[in-house]
């Protein structure tokens, strides 16, 4: 008589579990994850170093900063610069000027950007590849700079916002990841909602607009950091430093640093850790803002670009 | 990822928009003009009817008085907002010339991190204001043909304290160097009553005393021998030269101050790399002097007296390595060497005296390249048209060339910012600094005042009475040493029309890039100086005969 062990015939399945594990993990495998993450912890840090010694510098003295001494902590930890930048009221006024000229541009920007790609992205709309040629063509050539300049000086907009936040409100970029977006929107969800009564608004502004959360962000994203680090349109247009934007302050503080050549003795070098100071408080809003956006803009530009 | 450019690409565009907008007129220009006429020799000047201009223009303007508009005048100017005195509406500056002049002044500021962009932009767009600011004889040519701008030269009798300061001070000739084809000039320069060289090298006295040297060295061989003994004495030092100002270029500044020394031209002294030899133009990249000054740069590599991080690298790395004590001598002018000064303190080097050197002489003997033009105005065409253009220049001739005016720019005025000594020393009121004078005073006079600002004191007060107001010991010995140097030849000068101003711009451009990557390979010793007769091969296929044929069949006629 053949006596069978229970056990036998049940796998022990931590076991089986182990010797899996085994399999799966071979010593390449596990090579290759020691590797992989020592060389994106690599990329971190490199990524990371600079903004961290931004930080440290605009913490510590002059001294230590004109030495070189100063890479991830702070060194002669000091405040006062932080309170010398921030009692400049052309600082602040300059900022408030970029975070003004950063809503509304985005504003207008997202306003003109999705009802365009929403009227481009019906394959039925007359003359839309005669629309679409014509913005792309812009993609490529420009009026030059020059003729901008006397354009837009011409309109009366030199030394208004509108200088800022009109010329740059289409960034075909943008308009063609939005229009592949709504191109793959189910037409059955538009449809549904025609013959429940809703105009063509009504369904962009309740039905389309409400399912395309994921690349709003992103487009709203693109645009927000883009207009917030631009400088270029306020050089152009704006005559008094009042109405800069705190990227024209930083980079004026910047350039005081580095045009010694030409200044001979106004060549008195703005402190490193003023600058540092101003580039901490410059970026400090879209650090902030960026977390909380982050996690539509893969989804988001994934869904724009991949036509299904 | 959006279609904004980065700042980089964005400064190529606006180049390219810039060059686009100097063709374009030069075209128009060249159909106007025959091309083969040259003529600079100073026709300008002819009188022209303003008497239909003279709205607010005193009847009586001369030298010594003092210009008050004979109603209340708004001038527009291009402004330069400079970073460490941001401009403010209620500056003594400004209430004083309203109140005491009738001149206000309707400015477009803007910033000096992009001011020649701008500049350029706005006369290229026909749209600069009257007034156009921190203007360079020669940086301003290429709008010339467009006539945006105004030949001021046709004006300069309503200008008499100019006159005089160019007739006082023999500025005549140098002038006359910058009439355009026209004959006309087009930028009032700042004028200096001696000029004032800046750029040298700051070295660590206390260590070359304590090799045995006193004195600085007479020539650069002198100077090689002294960085030795430094060394010898000191071998904690990575190297005893670490130099900066290479961002352009390598070492743009030191080889600026030492060329002229070895006969040539080099860094920011390149220019357009012509040097006068006596009775031609020569290319300085492939003079014998330029080998020398190279030779001599590569031995101190080659020794491990210099750094060859110093072709290379940014001005916070050196001054980091001067700082460390890492190196002891370091690329200088009268400003930065505070800067190290307090550095060393900061780090808690107190013993460390630096102090600055005469530049060298050199085989070709002990030379300075001497300007005494600084930044200047220049003036939009349509300032001609108003009708207060007289005023005008009545009001910027007493404000930049007067003595009163000269004055008031860089001090202020007597009693409210500073007072004048028995002995007429003037002295800044207690409470105010400027340039260290009164430390730790709470005002300065550029930030609170307005006073001591580049864009009204171009030349920081043209006379030497008050060049020499405010400076340091130091500084005012070391210009007056430097000025005992023989100045450098710039010859006769010459005159391009439109088409060949085009075509050295553009060899000029391929030439200056072959001389630097050159300096710096040569220096750094990747090319052996066997091979110098290759290298100027190269410069030869970059068209180096053709560039000089240019400037030697168009010698102006002085």
């Amino acid at each position: 008589m053949v006596t069978t062990d229970p056990t036998e015939s049940v796998p022990d399945l931590g076991a089986v579990r182990n010797s899996m594990r085994t399999i799966k993990d071979t010593t390449g495998y596990r090579v290759f994850r020691y590797v992989n993450t020592a060389f994106l912890l690599l990329i971190c840090v490199i990524t990371l170093y600079p903004f961290v010694n931004l930080v440290a510098k605009a913490f510590s003295s002059e001294g230590y900063i004109a030495a070189g001494e100063v890479n991830l902590f702070p060194r002669g930890f000091n405040t006062t610069t932080f309170s010398a930048v921030m009692s400049d009221d052309m600082f602040w006024l300059n900022y408030r000027n970029t975070v003004v000229y950063t809503v509304v541009a985005t504003l207008i920007a997202m306003a003109l950007t999705t009802t365009f790609a929403y009227a481009l992205s019906k394959k039925d709309l007359k003359g839309r590849s005669v629309f679409v040629g014509i913005t792309v063509f812009t993609m490529f050539f420009s009026g030059g700079l020059i003729p901008n300049y006397l354009l837009i000086s011409s309109l009366g907009m030199k030394n208004s916002i509108w200088a800022i936040v009109i010329p740059n409100a289409i960034s075909v970029f943008n308009l063609l990841i939005m229009k592949s977006f709504f191109e793959n929107f189910p037409a059955e969800l538009e449809e549904a909602a025609a013959i429940d009564g809703l105009s063509t608004y009504g369904v962009f502004g309740r039905i389309v607009l409400p399912l395309s959360k994921a690349v709003l962000a992103t487009m709203v994203l693109f645009y927000a950091v883009s207009f917030w680090n631009s400088w270029f349109q306020a050089f152009l247009y704006m005559d008094r430093s009042e109405l800069y934007p705190v990227t024209m302050y930083l980079r004026n503080l910047l350039a005081a640093a580095t045009s010694v050549e030409d200044m001979g003795s106004d060549s008195v070098q703005i402190a490193s850790n003023v600058q540092a100071v101003t580039m901490v408080l410059t970026v400090l809003p879209i650090v902030c803002f960026y977390p909380f956006i982050q996690r539509f803009f893969v989804s988001g530009v994934m869904l724009g670009s991949v036509k299904g | 990822m959006n279609e904004s450019p980065t700042p980089l690409s964005r400064r190529t565009m606006l180049r390219g928009a810039l060059f686009t907008a100097a063709a374009v007129p030069f075209g128009i220009g060249l159909a106007a003009c025959d091309t083969g006429e040259v003529d600079g020799s100073g026709g300008g000047d002819e009188s022209v009817d303003t008497s239909d201009k003279m709205v607010g223009a005193m009847e009586d303007y001369d030298v010594g008085t003092t210009f008050v508009a004979t109603e209340a005048l708004t001038f527009d100017m291009l402004y330069r907002d400079h970073p460490n005195y941001p401009y403010k509406a209620d500056w003594s500056f400004i209430t004083h010339v309203t109140e005491d002049n009738n001149v206000s002044f309707n400015f477009t500021s803007v910033p000096l991190s992009d001011f020649d962009e701008r500049r350029s932009l706005l006369i290229a767009a026909g749209d600069a204001p009257t007034i156009i600011t921190q203007a360079y004889a020669g940086t301003l040519d290429q709008f010339v043909p467009s006539g945006t701008l105004l030949p001021v030269s046709k004006y300069v009798e309503h200008m008499p304290n100019y006159l005089a300061k160019v007739e006082a001070w023999g500025l005549q000739a140098d002038l006359d160097l910058t009439r355009q084809i026209d004959g006309e000039y087009y930028v009032l320069p700042g004028l200096l009553e001696s000029a004032k060289p800046t750029y040298t090298v700051a070295i660590r006295d206390d260590l070359w005393k304590a090799a045995g040297f006193d004195a600085d060295p007479a020539t650069f061989d002198e100077f090689r021998d002294q960085l030795r003994a430094v060394k010898e004495a000191n071998p904690d030092l990575d190297y005893v030269l670490s130099d900066r100002w290479s961002t352009g270029g390598p070492m743009e500044a030191t080889l600026s101050a030492a060329a002229p020394n070895f006969g040539v031209r080099a860094g920011w002294g390149f220019g357009d790399g012509t040097v006068w030899t006596g009775s031609a133009y020569e290319f300085t990249g492939a003079m014998d002097g330029y080998r020398q000054m190279l030779e001599l740069f590569a031995s101190l590599v080659d020794e491990g007296l210099m750094d060859p991080e110093s072709i290379t690298q940014d001005d916070d790395a050196a001054i980091q390595k001067f700082t460390n004590s890492k190196s002891a001598c370091i690329g200088s002018n009268d400003q930065e060497i505070l800067t190290y000064r307090t550095n060393l303190a900061d780090a808690g080097n107190a013993d460390a005296v630096v102090r600055q050197i005469i530049v060298p002489a050199g085989p070709a003997g002990s030379f300075v390249d001497n300007t005494r033009f600084e930044s200047g105005i220049a003036l939009s065409s349509k300032a001609a048209e108003q009708d207060n253009f007289v005023a005008l220049l009545q009001f910027l001739d007493w404000l930049f060339y007067s003595d009163e005016g000269l004055e008031f720019a860089k001090w202020g005025v007597d009693g409210e910012t500073f007072t004048t000594g028995s002995d007429g020393a003037r002295e800044l009121m207690p409470d105010i600094d400027i340039n260290g004078l009164n430390p730790g005073a709470p005002k300065m006079l550029n930030t609170d005042f307005g006073y001591h600002n580049g864009v009204f004191m171009p030349a920081h007060g043209s006379t030497q009475d008050l060049l020499d107001s405010m400076l340091r010991d130091e500084v005012a010995e070391f210009r007056a040493k430097m000025n005992e140097k023989e100045p450098f030849d710039v010859g006769p000068g010459f005159l391009l029309n439109e088409l060949d101003l085009e075509q050295v711009a553009l060899q000029q451009t391929a030439l200056k890039d072959a001389v630097y990557q050159a300096t710096a390979a040569f220096i750094l010793g990747q090319r052996s100086f066997d091979d110098w007769d290759a290298y100027v091969g190269d410069l030869e296929a970059a068209g180096m005969s053709n560039y000089l044929e240019k400037f030697n069949s168009s010698l102006r006629d002085a």
